[in-house]
């Protein structure tokens, strides 16, 4: 019961209401009108099928939705009771909606799910996004039963990915936190995963709840507070995943201040763990590890590249200010290279990365502004990746993948030393 | 006539016995309050300095880039400086109110009214480093999204940011210390008034074509274009 005076009170008087519950499943919306009664039905679908003893709720957390989200649920939720057959529930399955703010954020809305968590004292915890259109009830199922009866304390999800999606997650994000963290861990940004209520305790004592970075994206920093923690940790293959067409993600630019400005800031936040971790460990996986699907169309790579070109001269006095003198001539030099035998090597691209992380920490300028100096070098590499990779197959591909993770391993000193030093 | 001779100069003697009599204590006095000037100043500058290294504004002020245009000019950190200027302000006014006990005539009004001036330079400065702060934080923010969007000219934007918050910095301080007030603000008035009116021939005149398909890529295409990259995540 460590923090509920955040809580509005007629929030508290419903969760007052369900007293203790074993499973408590949280879907943060926003304007999600068209979507959310498809994600309850397997919801409720996927409690009634697997976990027939369990006591359990459903809570939505709306960021003040302009259309009926909310009042969709409650109806949702009346007619589900009203017109399910066959194996049921031995135990009311709850439903809670609250709106946490007058404008969305993933990080209010998971605040608000993690201390409804404590309160209720849930095992086990399952945050869904309602823009997610082919949720099956096996999806709740399967991030919930590995915190349930296994004893995880964090589950991300895995997802069949195209060859040409989720690049930020693959050639950054992932290897990065791999090698910092020492948990292999492949999606550490998504909008589905499962946490058990002492992680969720945990959480909600940490005074961050008002950070930026826990604001946009709160879902890797509780992943990082799992590891941190030594508590244990695992993924589920979950397969393909379509979100809804009025949810399409951020663009490349938003992606990576929300991302990356998130993982610099874990990196800050948690260096008295990390900085005497080394090499990596697999987590428990359930399903594959992996899987690329060969389709999608490549996206147009000329932009891309002169993005990156005109980035590295325009930005030029910042990216001095931020990266090694060494560093900063060799991405120079590539940026006048011939576009068609263009690349960004791994071992350029791994240390770029821990001088910037680097620089983060000495705070040389703005951090935000420091991260928004990547997006062009990150174009760069993604124009290499794209070039390589044109008539690559699924298995070079993650062949690739892995010896880029190996690089980010062996050049972790280099961050330590660069971390470390006296500026 | 020797007796006139002698009566004019004791009594000349007399007068200067009297002046250096009466202005003795005064030289006295403003020394003290020179010394305890001097003594005020250093205390205050010690206590803005630990005040300001709590505060950590040298590493806001490196963030915002004000520390690399103070490095160029020379010129001691951010910290060091406020707790200097604080210094010299302090103690200049200590000094001013020293030289106005010593009672020379046609001097007091002159120094009333440089004492005034000094809480008004003291803000001069004060606002002159917020514009700088200010220029470098907008105009590099500026550059860097006009440079992820794919813009052209990045850095004319950057710099016209920058140019105008110069501008508007440099009138206000100026405005403040009462120097030519009227022209300031006239001046200030032409060369933004002017400044937006090229900007807005230009981009409207100048470069119809341009405007029209900016227009048009902002408001119709941007959507397809946000797709022109694959999904990060």
């Amino acid at each position: 019961m460590a923090e509920e005076s955040f809580l509005a009170d007629d929030f508290l008087r419903q969760l007052m209401s369900v007293g203790e519950v074993d499973l408590l499943v949280g879907i943060p919306s926003y304007n999600n009108a068209s979507t959310l009664a498809q994600t309850l039905q397997s919801v409720e679908a996927s409690l009634r099928q697997n976990f027939v003893r369990e006591r359990a709720v459903i809570l939505n957390v709306d960021g003040g939705s302009a259309d009926e989200t909310r009042q969709l649920f409650v109806q949702s939720a009346e007619r589900i009771d009203a017109g399910h057959k066959g194996l049921t529930s031995l135990r009311t399955v709850h439903r809670i909606s609250c709106e946490y703010d007058k404008s969305p954020s993933q990080g209010l809305a998971l605040h608000s799910i993690v201390a409804a968590a404590d309160l209720l004292r849930a095992r086990a915890c399952v945050v869904i996004s309602p823009t997610t259109t082919n949720l099956t009830p096996s999806w709740v199922a399967n991030l919930l039963r590995p915190v349930y009866r296994q004893g995880l304390d964090f589950v991300a999800p895995l997802y069949v990915r195209s060859r040409f999606q989720g690049l930020l997650a693959r050639d950054l994000l992932y290897p990065m936190c791999r090698a910092i963290f020492g948990q292999r861990i492949r999606e550490l940004y998504s909008e589905e995963w499962g946490f058990s209520g002492r992680l969720a305790s945990q959480c909600l004592e940490k005074d961050v709840w008002h950070e930026e970075a826990v604001r946009a994206r709160p879902e890797a920093w509780m992943a990082i507070t799992a590891i941190s923690a030594d508590l244990k940790c695992g993924q589920y293959f979950l397969g393909p995943k379509t979100a809804s067409p009025t949810g399409t993600g951020p663009d490349i630019v938003e992606a990576i201040r929300q991302t990356v400005g998130n993982f610099f800031w874990c990196l800050e936040t948690n260096q008295a763990n990390w900085l005497s971790r080394s090499n990596s460990q697999p987590v428990p996986t359930f399903g594959p590890d992996h899987e690329l699907s060969l389709d999608g169309i490549p996206p147009s790579q000329e932009k891309i590249f002169d993005l990156f070109r005109s980035g590295v001269s325009e930005l030029e006095p910042i990216l001095a200010s931020i990266l090694a003198q060494d560093t900063h001539a060799q991405i120079e030099a590539i940026a006048l290279s011939d576009r068609s035998n263009f690349h960004f090597a791994p071992e350029l691209w791994v240390k770029t990365l821990y001088e910037f992380a680097a620089s983060y920490h000495h705070a040389v300028l703005n951090r935000d502004h420091l991260v928004q100096a990547l997006v062009p070098l990150y174009r760069g590499r993604l124009y290499s990746f794209l070039l390589e990779n044109a008539n690559s197959s699924a298995e070079a591909m993650e062949t690739q993948s892995e010896i880029l993770c190996q690089e980010f391993e062996r050049q972790k000193p280099y961050l330590i030393e660069k971390w470390t030093a006296k500026r | 006539m020797k007796e006139v001779v002698i009566q004019g100069l004791s009594q000349a003697y007399s007068n200067l016995v009297h002046m250096f009599a009466e202005f003795l204590p005064r030289l006295l006095v403003m020394l003290v309050i020179v010394l305890v000037g001097l003594l005020v100043a250093y205390v205050l500058k010690t206590i803005l300095r630990a005040v300001l290294h709590v505060t950590r504004l040298d590493r806001l002020s490196e963030e915002a880039g004000a520390s690399r245009f103070l490095r160029m000019a020379a010129l001691p950190s951010m910290t060091e400086l406020l707790s200097r200027s604080l210094f010299w302000v302090t103690w200049s006014g200590f000094i001013l109110i020293g030289i106005s006990v010593l009672g020379v005539a046609g001097l007091q009004e002159q120094i009333s009214r440089l004492f005034l001036l000094l809480p008004a330079i003291f803000v001069a400065i004060l606002i002159l480093f917020l514009g700088l702060v200010t220029a470098n934080f907008l105009s590099r923010a500026a550059l860097l999204a006009a440079v992820n969007a794919g813009y052209p000219s990045p850095k004319l934007l950057s710099w016209s940011i920058r140019f105008v918050i110069w501008a508007l910095a440099v009138s206000m301080a100026l405005e403040q210390v009462g120097v030519a007030r009227q022209t300031v603000i006239a001046a200030f008035s032409i060369v933004f008034g002017a400044f937006m009116f090229g900007m807005a021939l230009a981009f409207g005149l100048g470069g119809k074509e341009l405007a029209r398909e900016f227009l048009e890529r902002n408001l119709t295409e941007k959507k397809r274009e946000k797709h022109e990259e694959p999904q990060p995540l």
